[in-house]
């Protein structure tokens, strides 16, 4: 799951078309595209929850009762926690500000928001262990010699409290937050900019405040893209496995997310205990798909909505 | 309550939208802004209603000069030319809206805005629809609601943006006719956008005639048909074919 970059419906719903191939083409076509799904998608599936329950259920429920796996689970879900709603807030920011106003560098901002879907994720990681490293830019104040401990008062509030970025969680946060960051936004950008402002416009000649056409016009047009954007941002946050990996640091029981420690529980083989914990990722997986499908089609609805009222 | 449009200035960039316009409609007047596309009519209605600013000149509603004023603090009533309704609002709340969002001390109580929008469904003859959506209504009968959304705030002037403009040939005549016995009993002070001049002779009592941003003929049907100020008026007057020779 980790890595699996998803398509952004950019498009408002084409007419269909009447295509001129034979119908031998499209059995072909059809055809190879079932096998290749089968193939890649649900064997692979298949094989995930069949190696799960290998050893029986009572295996499978055990392995939650670990408490290295619980912590991951538990970490995993802080992760989310944090990274989505900041990633939603700063997604609506994002396409407020492309979508409402025209200024200089916006082609460029929109590109850049794009920026972590072609980079590898493990960059998404080191560029924090450059940061916050000890060798990084700030490890002089995260990692304190004596003279900076007594010299500098941010190295000792630092290091009286503790506080620690890498190989912890507020790095695997960080890191998160990094790969994360387009879905929101790109969820909503093709949405507003389809519906323009008018009723925006509407609400304002009518006396509605800021705020108050914010949460009763502006919210409720963009709801399905939202959550559209953000279930894709939380199966991300929840599978994301290079850039985390990179600031982890893999101590058990501390900075271990779930897609990390099936690695470790693979590599210990503890297949059952593994494939277990994967099943769990996968059925996540899946209900993001439907949740998906089920707020692309709701938001496509709005954009025709829109369309037909000439907005 | 009369508008009084002194001295305004608009540019975009470069672009001189609006330069020096002065007018005023009086109270209780029906006017009409003609003027062909990229005239600057829609850009003077916005300055007027708040959602564009001028760089130069003042807007007056009666003495009150609301120049500095956002559209939400003018409060004047504005109908656009694509309607703008809350698509996940039924009709009856798109209605209530402008009630609905005013401080609690303004608010009315429920029963009030309850009877206020059944009022203004009667008005546009839509009582029976006040539980569907917007997308449920055809052309003519959502301009009437955007109609009676700007009307329940009560406003003090009426500002109408193309209003029939995206409606075929015979909902708009008709929707002509009901503009004018609408105002022949309420005599709002009302300013509509129109490109048509067979709308705007129709309907209005007096004429403003503008292009590239400045007015050329300000006057009643009859004046401005049976002597246009300058070439321009003619000409335009002329395209359409609307004065006999």
């Amino acid at each position: 799951m980790a890595g699996a970059v998803s398509t952004f419906p950019t498009k408002v719903a084409a007419p269909r078309r009447a295509t001129a191939e034979s119908p031998l083409v499209k059995t072909l076509l059809v055809g190879t595209l079932l096998v290749f799904f089968g193939i890649f998608l649900v064997l692979p599936l298949f094989v995930v929850f069949q190696q799960a329950f290998s050893k029986g259920v009572e295996v499978f429920l055990k392995t939650f009762e670990d408490r290295a796996t619980a912590h991951a689970v538990k970490l995993t879900l802080i992760t989310a926690a944090v990274a989505v709603p900041l990633n939603a807030i700063f997604g609506l920011f994002a396409a407020w500000a492309v979508t409402r106003f025209n200024f200089r560098g916006r082609s460029l901002l929109i590109s850049l928001i794009d920026l972590p879907l072609w980079v590898s994720p493990v960059i998404g990681g080191l560029i924090y262990v450059l940061i916050f490293g000890r060798q990084g830019w700030l490890g002089p104040v995260f990692f304190p010699s004596p003279e900076m401990l007594s010299s500098n008062f941010i190295a000792r509030f630092i290091y009286d409290n503790n506080i620690k970025v890498i190989f912890a969680a507020p790095g695997i946060i960080l890191a998160t937050v990094f790969v994360t960051f387009p879905f929101v936004a790109r969820g909503l950008i093709p949405l507003m900019q389809a519906q323009g402002h008018k009723e925006e416009e509407a609400a304002m000649t009518l006396g509605a405040n800021g705020w108050q056409i914010f949460t009763r016009v502006t919210v409720p047009k963009i709801k399905w893209g939202l959550i559209y954007g953000l279930i894709l941002c939380n199966a991300r946050a929840m599978g994301e496995f290079g850039a985390v990996s990179v600031v982890s640091g893999h101590i058990r029981n501390k900075t271990n997310t779930m897609p990390l420690h099936i690695e470790i529980l693979y590599n210990e083989y503890q297949f059952a205990a593994a494939f277990a914990v994967a099943s769990v990722l996968s059925i996540l997986a899946l209900v993001t798909l439907i949740i998906k499908t089920y707020a692309e089609w709701q938001a496509e609805r709005q954009l025709r909505a829109a369309a037909e009222t000439g907005e | 309550m009369s508008i009084h449009i002194r001295n305004i200035t608009k540019t975009f960039g470069k672009f001189v939208a609006l330069n020096d316009v002065n007018f005023t409609v009086g109270g209780g007047e029906l006017v009409a802004l003609l003027g062909p596309s990229g005239s600057g009519k829609t850009t003077l209605l916005r300055v007027i209603a708040g959602l564009e600013f001028a760089e130069e000149g003042n807007v007056l509603f009666g003495d009150r000069d609301v120049t500095r004023q956002s559209a939400y603090q003018r409060r004047a009533g504005f109908v656009f030319q694509h309607y703008a309704l809350f698509q996940h609002l039924s009709i009856f709340e798109n209605i209530a809206f402008g009630l609905r969002v005013r401080q609690r001390s303004q608010r009315p109580p429920e029963p009030q805005i309850r009877a206020r929008v059944e009022q203004l469904l009667e008005t546009i003859q839509l009582a029976d629809f006040a539980k569907r959506l917007p997308s449920q209504l055809s052309g003519g009968q959502r301009q009437r609601v955007a109609f009676a959304r700007a009307l329940a705030i009560e406003p003090e002037v009426l500002l109408l943006d193309e209003p029939f403009g995206a409606l075929d040939a015979k909902v708009r005549k008709e929707l002509r006719h009901w503009l004018r016995r609408f105002h022949d009993t309420t005599h709002l002070t009302s300013l509509f956008v129109t490109h048509d001049q067979d709308e705007a002779f129709e309907v209005a009592d007096r004429v403003v005639i503008i292009d590239q941003g400045a007015i050329q003929q300000i006057g009643t049907p009859d004046e401005v048909r049976e002597s246009p100020a300058n070439s321009f008026v003619e000409e335009f007057l002329d395209l359409d074919g609307t004065i006999p020779a």
